[in-house]
């Protein structure tokens, strides 16, 4: 039976380091190839060696699909394309391939910078590996080879990020990678059409949660920056330079042009026009209202942001800076966090997550004196925030998603174990379709019941209707043929038909069946009686005794000898072609039963 | 716990061990992995701890628990389950990896006619397990006699196995340094027979031999495996792996027949992109397999590549070059192909310039060359940022190998490339600036540097080049750029190409002033580099200059101390040196650290400062914490305050000497080769992380990405 066989070897269980395996119809799959945040030992990139032990790694993969350019995504890929040796091709949207590489270089930069770490990948390896990319457009199909075809679907999330459909004959797997329903102030909800896919394999980060309105946290991010600015104080985000910042700008912007506030707002310098740059490029991928308004007015150059200076950072007076990195582990976030971390009246807002052994993390954790280089301690007065603004769908969301698409299984991937317990019953419960959630490393195996198209060659669909019975569509009905599988097509047509196609002769097949009968009478009159009474049994059928001992019911063919041992025990050797395989299996049966006593 | 006899009992006595036996078959490849590691360890530790005499076949002889293991394997290879059999593959395998010892002889005499058996009568589907184990066994030096029964083992596989199949097993016989002749050609042939398929195909009659002697290869199977669109792309792909592995082995002495393999390799590319369509019925089947097959282009490009280091027939260079420089022209390229083929063509290029060197074939180079800068100067204007950035990568390396082959330099200046390349350093891609940076860096080797080149002496382009480089140095957006820049500069200095003592001092001089800001700390990490080189290379000059003849006497060396670091002082080294001491990104201080340390070995000689009071009193509370806050007082500007009071210039050499003198570099160096780890490592921030996260992580760690 056909199957779908799929093993995480990343986020099964699990949030970070996404890594999907999967395998239909003869094609291997990988789906995405990120590193986890957290570690920085081994366990921080996929274990790849499950792959390698099935021989080599290009030959072993079809190709590489990277949903999105977040790290716990694509973190990984140039070490499997460089280091491991994965040579193939990768595919990703267009505004993936424009920005991994830019958080690659910065994730690079600070595992080489703050770790110390010598054999890790190079920017040279990076480069090489984005020259493997191929980019797609949404909703274009991409044939990787003549059987395998992905699509590309909006998933809103972050700019460029994308569902994919997998496909392969009839069998197909929809990888929704991260998504988001509902659309924020740049980006829209993500679609998908009608697919109804064999699998769909679904992010489930908000597996339990209905979350609250973004609105709500946006206000309350608005006020917290309004108080402190108002009170003379200055504010630090730390963010990444594409993302959750260009939503934030947007907020901030705005909010300022509505209140008339007069208080600069500093973003790290290049990065304004770094981002500026991606989303002009690729604006089709943002949200219908910036779209409509880009004609009149280009909603990423903003009035109130100007780009930031490091002089700026003694400047008296209130302010508010958006500088990178996002973990304050390092550059000009770090630096102007050091200045203005011993006054009460400032702020630093975490809008993420941070690794743990970055400044962003202790301060998080609560930490309030922080050991610096040097035995330096630095003592934290401002005030620390997190926010959240990650948009991943919640249950609602995953919800809407399946009924969009209608799998007919679900495997839930990205999220916590428990969490997904819940929704897998939800799921199973409202849709009634089979849900998985296997651990990394678990492989979990779906069967398909993929429906084949076979042409049907003309005389014999003539001779199906010269018996009596027309085509209909509501009436499914036998039919008898040989199946000619040539060229990736099939065809059923008349056996007589395909041995001409074919060249061949034909060949008669016969079943044979030994039938003992005791029987102490010569054997020319056993046959006799054998005769008898198939005769006075089978009335409609043609019963004949033929001269040279044999009898003969329609192809059937019965010949009785002696045996050798017991001269009593007479052997009845019966032979039928498959077409008579019903009356034969019944005459060998009624034989067994052994003869009348009356006949003679 | 395998390292304890108790832990052993303990897992064999009371059943520990049959949970182990079920968790091979778990659902987690990874628990399932850990558990055959853990039964190769027991087996290991137990006969290894539990035997004093060498052990027989005899059951009576092995310690309890490596007997249990080994029925347990045995059991598993005679189960009709091969999940089972695989599970126990995969342990033999890992044993047979790990451990050398002479009773793994005496377990293989044990399992080996099960083991033929797999293949014989094709029960089990895992060739490429069977295929691991023979080698693992095949390079354990306990079967390193070549009259041992492995040998027959590997042959009779190589015999059964299908060439798909074969042909991981193929690649490590052919490896091992004790492998049988007989053998050795037999795992050859299963390896070349798909080349000699595809020569024979292609060409009726052969014009060139072909790879193997017809009579000893039935080729039916792999013809079979040709005529078949995937099977024939997964062999080529699978066997051109191999020939690779093969080629690149540094230390891999068989000879293979290299012409008909450069033959053959050159067919399967003509296959691939359609000029070829032979006659013969599996040639056309070959043909239309491969057409546009990007796998098998990428697979031959790169064993193309391997083969230019071995000696193959001169004779096939001609039409070598021709499939390259389709490749390259056509627009039907794949990037990737491109890049391979780009990495084969300068190999090539390399060779042949061996090869015109001994023979008189200039012709045939030049015609070469020409044709391979036309094509580069279509490919430096693709629309493709990785096609443009791939060629430069390409110019880079042709410049690079062949800078001082007068032909080379000839065909390149008189084509439109140089003045393509610098065009480029104005692109909107900052990958392909980076690599025109490095490109123009190189060119500048053979047209303003090179003495014998024409464009020598032309200072105005020089400058302009300079200059160029410089602006994209202080002005580009994008980091790379900047380090390309950065680097080739360290490369002219390194090389002396500069010119004189002071010309040089201003040009590292202005070069810091610039990289001192740089928001890369990848930028400001080559701008030390550069100080690094500088410094080295005038103490070197100065001496040079000053007693070409004598050795340094205490008078002339004090001379050249002054010079030396009135110089350093003029170029404003060590504003940049302390400045980067305290830098946040650590790599910085670190190589400021390694270059302060030179210096002052320098300037102090170690017996000087080892019998010198005055420092060993001027160290103390000179450490790190005094030079941090000495610094940051300064916050970054030029001049800084000492304790006292007094304002250092870091241009005047008596300052800088003392400076030098009584700062404990060697404290320094030591905290900072300490990784940033270390203070998050400490137990007090473990426990303070601990502490402060309670609570807290549950909602910060769902909003991870």
């Amino acid at each position: 039976m056909p199957e779908i066989k799929v093993t995480p070897l990343g986020a099964g269980q699990d949030v970070g380091r996404s890594c999907i395996l999967v395998s239909i119809a003869g094609k291997n799959v990988m789906l995405d190839c990120g590193m986890h945040m957290g570690y920085n030992d081994d366990r921080r990139f996929p274990d790849f060696s499950y792959i390698t032990q099935n021989g080599r790694l290009t030959d072993f993969l079809d190709c590489v699909i990277i949903s999105h350019f977040h790290l716990d995504h694509c973190g990984a890929l140039p070490y499997f394309s460089e280091m491991v040796g994965y040579d193939g091709p990768i595919y990703m949207t267009h505004p993936t391939k424009a920005i991994c590489p830019i958080l690659l270089e910065d994730y690079r930069k600070i595992t080489v910078d703050k770790k110390g770490e010598t054999n890790f990948f190079t920017s040279q390896m990076i480069k090489d590996c984005m020259k493997k990319v191929v980019a797609v457009h949404l909703h274009q199909t991409v044939q990787v080879d003549e059987e395998l075809e992905i699509k590309a679907y909006y998933a809103g999330h972050v700019l460029g990020a994308a569902m994919f459909q997998i496909k392969v004959g009839c069998e197909s797997v929809v990888y929704t990678g991260d998504y988001n329903m509902t659309p924020d102030r740049h980006l829209g909800a993500a679609w998908i059409d009608k697919c109804r896919p064999d699998l769909l394999i679904t992010e489930s980060t908000y597996a339990t949660t209905i979350r609250d309105s973004k609105r709500c946290r946006e206000r309350d991010f608005l006020k917290k920056v309004h108080e402190t600015v108002e009170r003379g104080g200055k504010v630090l985000i730390p963010v990444f330079a594409l993302g959750r910042a260009q939503e934030l700008c947007i907020l901030l912007e705005t909010f300022w042009e509505r209140m008339n506030l007069k208080a600069p707002i500093y973003f790290s310098t290049g990065l304004t026009e770094k981002a500026n740059h991606y989303y002009k490029l690729f604006i089709t991928w943002t949200n219908q209202k910036i779209r409509k308004t880009f004609v009149q007015r280009n909603m990423f150059e903003f009035k109130h942001i100007k780009a930031f200076d490091r002089a700026f950072a003694d400047n008296p007076g209130p302010m508010v800076v958006f500088a990178t990195p996002g973990m304050l582990h390092a550059g000009q976030s770090l630096q102007i966090f050091r200045k203005w971390a011993g006054n009460e009246k400032n702020m630093v807002i975490m809008p993420g997550y941070c690794v743990q052994g970055t400044v962003g993390h202790k301060i998080l954790s609560g930490q309030r004196k922080l050991e610096m280089e040097g035995r330096q301690i630095l003592e934290v007065k401002m005030q620390v925030e997190y926010m959240s603004f990650s948009a991943h769908a919640d249950a609602k969301g995953i919800m809407q998603l399946i009924r969009q698409a209608e799998p007919r299984n679900v495997l839930l991937v990205h999220g916590e174990a428990k969490k997904m317990e819940f929704l897998k019953q939800k799921i199973e419960q409202e849709f009634h379709v089979s849900c998985y959630m296997p651990a990394n490393g678990e492989t979990t195996t779906i069967f398909t019941n993929p429906s084949i198209p076979v042409d049907i060659s003309l005389g014999l669909l003539k001779r199906e209707t010269a018996i009596g019975l027309a085509p209909d569509v509501k009436k499914p009905k036998l039919m008898h043929g040989t199946l000619i599988m040539k060229d990736n097509s099939f065809r059923l047509v008349s056996p007589e038909q395909a041995l001409k196609e074919l060249g061949l002769a034909e060949h008669q097949l016969r079943f044979t069946c030994r039938v003992h009968i005791q029987d102490p009478r010569k054997e020319h009159e056993t046959v006799l009686r054998v005769y008898n009474h198939l005769k006075g049994v089978l009335k409609d059928y043609s019963v004949q005794h033929l001269p040279d001992g044999s009898i003969t019911v329609e192809s059937i063919l019965i010949q009785a000898t002696a045996h050798s041992e017991d001269q009593g025990t007479k052997v009845l050797l019966v032979s039928w072609t498959y077409q008579d395989e019903e009356l034969g299996s019944y005459l060998t049966s009624l034989l067994k039963k052994g003869l009348p006593p009356s006949t003679a | 716990m395998m390292h304890h006899q108790l832990a052993l009992r303990f897992l064999c006595d009371d059943g520990g061990i049959d949970v182990i036996f079920t968790l091979q078959g778990d659902p987690s490849l990874f628990v399932a992995s850990a558990a055959s590691q853990l039964l190769v360890h027991m087996l290991t530790f137990s006969v290894e701890s539990e035997t004093t005499k060498p052990l027989s076949t005899k059951d009576g002889d092995w310690p309890a628990c490596a007997q249990m293991i080994i029925k347990h394997i045995e059991d598993s290879l005679q189960s009709s389950s091969s999940s089972h059999i695989e599970q126990s593959l995969n342990l033999l395998t890992s044993l047979f990896g790990s451990c050398c010892d002479t009773w793994t002889e005496v377990l293989w005499l044990g399992i080996a006619k099960q083991i033929e058996s797999f293949w014989m009568e094709e029960t089990v589907q895992a060739h490429h397990m069977l295929a691991k184990l023979l080698l693992k066994v095949a390079w354990s030096p306990v079967f390193c006699d070549t009259e041992s029964g492995i040998w027959a083992l590997v042959t009779s596989a190589l015999e059964h196995l299908t060439p798909v199949q074969a042909g991981p097993l193929a690649v490590g016989i052919v490896r091992h340094y004790n492998c049988p002749q007989d053998v050795r050609i037999q795992a050859l042939t299963v390896l070349l027979q798909p080349m000699d398929c595809i020569l024979r195909a292609a060409s009726q009659p052969l014009e060139y031999a072909g790879l193997l002697d017809e009579s000893v290869s039935d080729p039916a199977t792999v013809e079979s495996l040709l005529s078949s669109k995937s099977s024939c792309v997964n062999l080529l792909c699978q066997t051109l792996a191999h020939l690779e592995e093969l080629l690149s082995q540094m230390r891999f002495s068989v000879d293979l027949p290299y012409t008909s393999l450069l033959h053959s390799l050159t067919t399967i590319l003509q296959f691939c992109n359609g000029f070829l369509r032979p006659a013969s019925p599996l040639g056309s089947t070959i043909s239309r397999n491969l057409i546009n097959c990007f796998r098998v282009q990428r697979s031959a490009l790169d064993v193309l590549a391997a083969l230019s280091e071995k000696k193959a027939c001169d004779t096939l260079l001609g039409s070598l070059f021709d499939v390259l420089l389709a490749y390259l022209e056509s627009p039907n390229t794949n990037p990737t192909v491109l890049k391979k083929t780009f990495q084969a063509t300068s190999k090539w290029l390399v060779r042949l310039r061996e090869l015109s060197c001994s023979n008189s074939q200039w012709q045939q180079t030049e015609k070469i060359l020409e044709d391979v800068f036309l094509v580069l100067q279509k490919r430096l204007c693709s629309p493709c940022w990785e096609v443009r950035d791939s060629s430069l990568e390409f110019l880079t390396d042709l410049i690079k190998s062949l800078r001082d082959q007068d032909e080379f330099r000839q065909s390149l200046l008189s084509s439109e490339v140089p003045r393509l390349t610098e065009d480029l350093l104005e692109d909107p891609e900052s990958y392909v600036r980076a690599s025109a940076v490095t490109a123009v860096g190189h060119l500048a080797f053979i047209t303003y540097f090179a003495p014998e080149s024409p464009a020598t002496g032309n200072q105005y382009n020089k400058e302009n080049t300079v200059a160029k480089l410089h602006e994209i140095l202080s002005t580009d957006t994008e980091g790379f750029p900047r380090r390309a820049v950065i680097s080739i500069f360290n490369k002219w200095v390194r090389e002396g190409c500069i010119g004189q003592l002071e010309d040089t001092e201003q040009f590292v001089s202005r070069v810091i002033q610039t990289v001192k800001h740089d928001l890369d700390w990848e930028v400001r990490l080559g701008g030390l580099e550069l100080i690094e080189v500088f410094s080295s290379q005038t103490v070197c000059r100065l001496c040079v200059l000053n007693c070409p003849y004598t050795s340094v006497s205490a008078v002339t060396g004090c001379i050249h101390q002054n010079s030396s670091l009135l110089i350093f002082c003029r170029a404003k080294v060590f504003n940049f040196l302390f400045q980067s001491l305290c830098d946040c990104d650590q790599p910085l201080g670190q190589r400021a650290c390694d270059i302060l340390l030179a210096l002052r070995c320098r300037f102090y000689p170690v017996k000087t400062l080892k019998d010198s009071q005055v420092a060993e009193d001027s160290y103390a509370g000179h450490g790190i914490a005094w030079l941090q806050r000495t610094l940051r007082q300064g916050s970054l500007a030029q001049n800084i305050l000492t304790d006292g009071g007094n304002r250092v210039d870091f241009q005047d050499p008596e300052s800088m000497l003392l400076a030098l003198g009584i700062i404990d570099l060697e404290e320094l160096h030591d905290e900072l080769n300490k990784s940033s780890d270390h203070v998050e490592k400490s137990p007090q921030s473990l426990l303070q992380d601990i502490l402060a996260s309670v609570g807290t992580i549950e909602e910060n760690e769902a909003d991870c990405y």
